[in-house]
């Protein structure tokens, strides 16, 4: 790489930061103006059950600021996110921050197990049933994707769970766990219930990708000269059919964050997709409005850093970059 | 189940008992099912590490100030007492008050209880009483209690272990409200420290049950463990350790329940009933309750506004076909809106309930009826809630009902949260005919649901009026004899079943699961005051 293509995939970088932190603030604004436009007040939730006295009513719409101009109320939620205090849950009686803290790392580790095993089988089967196409390998890898495919992973769940769960006693079919093996032994079933989906459509992509590859000219007069097949394949194959895997992948793992809702409830588990059925369902504004960030947020951070991946997987994608 | 919960928000309401009393086997008309009531489980043989018990939410708090649902309740029932106690048997008796007089009707004298320790290890005294009695009339806190100390004047330390409450007009329910919610007294000190936090995950609460809070973790569990300064040897916990864990979902509730991942739970999915029934890892019980399946009748100015249209509707309703295909054949028709355990032995409850007019199923009848009103293909909106499958059949038969006598019924399906705001918001109600309701009280009195049909009150949805019904309601509320408290309640009853206010569809008994390892639990409506889980213990 030269000085000047150097710089110039820093300012690209650069661009891509700034283009990051605009898309958060313009989404942080769309999230928090719809929620206060959807139909319900939650001053009404939190007095059900009872007929409060105006003074009472007024007191709490006070203490929880709904009087306040849209634009007020707007600018101390951004305030306090970057102070990092994402304000209070009435629901919980707690703070969001503490909130999701509880629930955090069990929907990360979810969706982490489900990335390893969507990298690892969903690729894995890809790659296989572009070498081997035509044949019954390849075929049976085909049948396996179109099953994946259709099968909801609410279906998933419900199959795992009474297989493995209820009938074999494998598995537990409820909580998060507690150390580390035993909550991968928790997050197993729920894990491959939500990856299902993901894992066929990743083999779908990497299939076609690599076979789009095999079918290049330059792979087959490297062939054709007799280089070793596996070189060619890791070295050309592989490595450029890996573009369109990598930006695929990286929109389901942050997609696969708003996915476990179903998952999670048919597990018993306790994660931010469960949380947030739950505060949608009871007008927990404060609460859902930092989980749609959250999921915003990793929606923009990951694509982001799969586009700044690109050039270094792709070298014509840099090539090209540097001739613009 | 959760529309049960948003009901006993609204008005811990009321009851049922047709089931009659304990060990009768109920046979279900038609479906050869039979169920059994019970007053209690084998006694537990031995103590117990720990049990693990399954609850359909999490509490948001376990502040009793904002404890009306069936997750906080069950929790805190363990945690924390109230003056007087709702017994498994619907009778209450004294707790951390020793006794009580009434020396004046509108005054109620505590005489609070010496020698009982707080978790905290300080010493209960008229002060913490006066502190948490004095919340629910407080409207920076906005119990929801507020409701039951509407007629409270002030409450005040007349002793050091005395405790005066003064009314503004003689109420004869006052009283029995403080065996339940409005009665829990938790520690004046760790109140005034913990503010605003007071019941959340971080703090916990202070009080003086056999259990104390040990942890909570949000959005898995929460565990309580043994107190052993607990000051009742009667009610001393037999496990050292209960841990409560919140599955929302029904099937993964029954399924950790068949895999012994949870060792109990109240409130069954009646969906599961028959695969519970005869299962290897548990056993299944039905109990006393108060609640009654009603649907509330939310619009008198469409074509219910006339009584005999409610009247031809009720009996249109096949309530058999419903206890049989929506709750599994466990219930009985309702002729209304408490259950007879309600009544609890009151003077002459017997000819009450036998003098109340009876609906029966007759759908040409009920036609003939409603033409007469002249109801001619009029539109009435029903609401609903995808809940479960009991709420789904339910609305599905009323609907055939309105059919049936020539109405053109309009099903209304409403998100869970949105028919929670039926209860309490009207501008949710506007437009909605008919909504159905689980209704329970929380004290062992008809006149806590009759009271909430009176004119101008907060969970008369309908906006029904009667004056001879006020009146009688009035009276009952300021009788303090058993016998004319009983004959006026019942009168309000007779008109209201006559006029059909509210449509009342079924009763059905409590149900608990117990895996194979524990036992002890006194199956009742009173799980949700009275300390039961202090009773299970390790199977003998």
């Amino acid at each position: 790489m030269t000085p000047a293509t150097a710089l110039r995939a820093a300012g690209s970088a650069a661009r891509r930061l700034l283009g990051m932190a605009v898309t958060l603030l313009v989404t942080s604004f769309l999230v928090f103006s719809s929620l206060y436009l959807a139909p319900g007040d939650p001053a009404s939730f939190l007095v059900k059950g009872r007929s409060p006295s105006p003074q009472e009513l007024l007191a709490i719409r006070q203490q929880y600021g709904f009087d306040d101009p849209f634009p007020v109320r707007y600018w101390h939620w951004l305030e306090g996110v970057l102070h990092g205090d994402l304000g209070r849950s009435y629901l919980f009686h707690q703070s969001v921050g503490e909130v999701l803290g509880a629930r955090l790392p069990a929907t990360l580790l979810l969706v982490g197990v489900a990335t390893v095993l969507i990298a690892v089988l969903g690729v894995g089967a890809g790659i296989v049933g572009a070498l081997r196409r035509g044949t019954r390998t390849g075929s049976a890898v085909l049948l396996l994707v179109t099953v994946g495919a259709a099968v909801p992973s609410f279906v998933a769940a419900i199959v795992l769970r009474s297989v493995f769960g209820v009938r074999l006693g494998w598995f537990p079919t409820i909580g998060n766990g507690t150390d580390l093996p035993d909550r991968l032994h928790h997050v197993a079933l729920p894990a491959i219930a939500l990856s299902v989906t993901f894992m066929a459509l990743v083999t779908r992509v990497t299939r076609s990708s690599m076979l789009d590859e095999l079918r290049r000219e330059h792979v087959e007069v490297a062939l054709s000269r007799g280089l070793p097949r596996r070189t060619v394949i890791r070295r050309h194959v592989l490595r450029n059919a890996l573009g369109p895997i990598v930006t695929v992948g990286g929109l389901l793992v942050s997609g696969m964050l708003v996915s476990t809702a179903i998952v999670e409830t048919a597990f018993g588990m306790s994660g931010i997709g469960s949380l947030l059925v739950q505060c949608v369902d009871q007008l927990d504004f404060q609460v859902v409005q930092a989980i749609v960030l959250l999921v915003v947020a990793a929606f923009v951070v990951v694509n982001t850093l799969v586009d700044l991946l690109h050039p270094l997987i792709d070298p014509r994608v840099r090539a090209a970059g540097g001739a613009r | 189940m959760r529309p049960r919960s948003l009901l006993a928000a609204a008005t811990v309401a009321t009851v049922l008992a047709a089931a009659g009393c304990s060990g009768t086997a109920k046979q279900a008309d038609g479906t050869g099912a039979a169920y059994r009531l019970t007053d209690t489980t084998p006694a537990a043989g031995g103590d117990l590490d720990s049990f693990t018990w399954s609850l359909f939410g999490e509490p948001t708090t376990i502040d009793y100030a904002y404890s009306f649902d069936f997750p906080p309740n069950q929790i805190l029932a363990n945690v924390c007492e109230s003056l007087l106690r709702w017994n498994p048997d619907l009778t209450t008796s004294p707790n951390l008050a020793a006794s009580f007089a009434n020396p004046t009707p509108t005054s109620w004298v505590y005489q609070i209880r010496p020698g009982v320790k707080f978790h905290d290890g300080s010493t209960l005294t008229a002060d913490d009483v006066v502190a948490s009695l004095r919340r629910n009339l407080d409207p920076e806190v906005g119990s929801v209690w507020g409701n039951q100390y509407r007629n409270v004047e002030s409450i005040e330390r007349t002793g050091p272990l005395e405790v005066t409450v003064t009314l503004q007009a003689p109420d004869a329910t006052f009283n029995k409200y403080l065996a339940a919610g409005p009665g829990v007294v938790e520690s004046a000190a760790t109140l005034a420290k913990s503010g605003k936090e007071y019941g959340s995950p971080g703090t916990g609460v202070n009080c003086t049950g056999p259990f104390s809070f040990a942890s909570w973790t949000s959005g898995q569990s929460l565990v309580l463990k043994r107190f052993d300064e607990y000051w009742n040897p009667q009610l001393k916990a037999r496990s050292a350790q209960a841990k409560f864990v919140f599955l929302a979902d029904p099937t993964t509730r029954v399924n950790a329940f068949r895999t012994g991942e949870v060792d109990g739970g109240w409130m069954v999915p009646a969906g599961a009933y028959a695969q519970l029934k005869d299962t290897p890892g548990g056993a299944l019980y039905f109990g006393q309750n108060t609640t009654v399946a009603t649907e509330v009748v939310n619009n008198l100015k469409g074509p219910l506004g006339d009584a005999r249209v409610r009247q031809a509707l009720l009996m249109a309703v096949d309530r058999k076909g419903i206890v049989k295909a929506g709750a599994g054949g466990v219930g009985e028709v309702a002729n209304s809106l408490v259950t007879a355990n309600n009544w609890n032995g009151a003077p002459g409850a017997a000819e009450l309930i036998k003098a109340l007019p009876e609906y029966p199923y007759d759908p040409a009848k009920a036609k003939a009826l409603a033409a007469e009103a002249g109801v001619n293909g009029q539109k009435v909106v029903i609401a609903t809630s995808p809940l479960d499958s009991q709420t789904t059949i339910i609305t599905q038969a009323v609907a055939q009902a309105a059919t049936a006598i020539g109405l053109k019924p309009e099903i209304d399906t409403i998100a869970a949260d949105k028919y929670t705001a039926l209860f309490t918001d009207p501008a949710a109600r506007e437009g909605i005919d008919l909504f159905l309701t689980f209704w329970y009280t929380s004290i062992t009195d008809p006149l806590d649901m009759y009271s909430s049909l009176r004119t101008g009150a907060f969970s008369n949805y309908g906006g029904w009026s009667d004056p001879k019904f006020d009146a009688a309601v009035d009276r009952a509320v300021g009788a303090y004899d058993p016998a004319a408290h009983a004959a006026a309640t019942g009168e309000a009853q007779q008109i209201a079943m006559a006029q059909l206010p509210w449509l009342p569809l079924y009763t059905e008994p409590v149900s608990v699961f117990l895996g194979k390892r524990i036992t002890g639990v006194k199956p009742s409506i009173a799980y949700l005051y009275y300390p039961w889980a202090a009773e299970i213990g390790a199977k003998g």
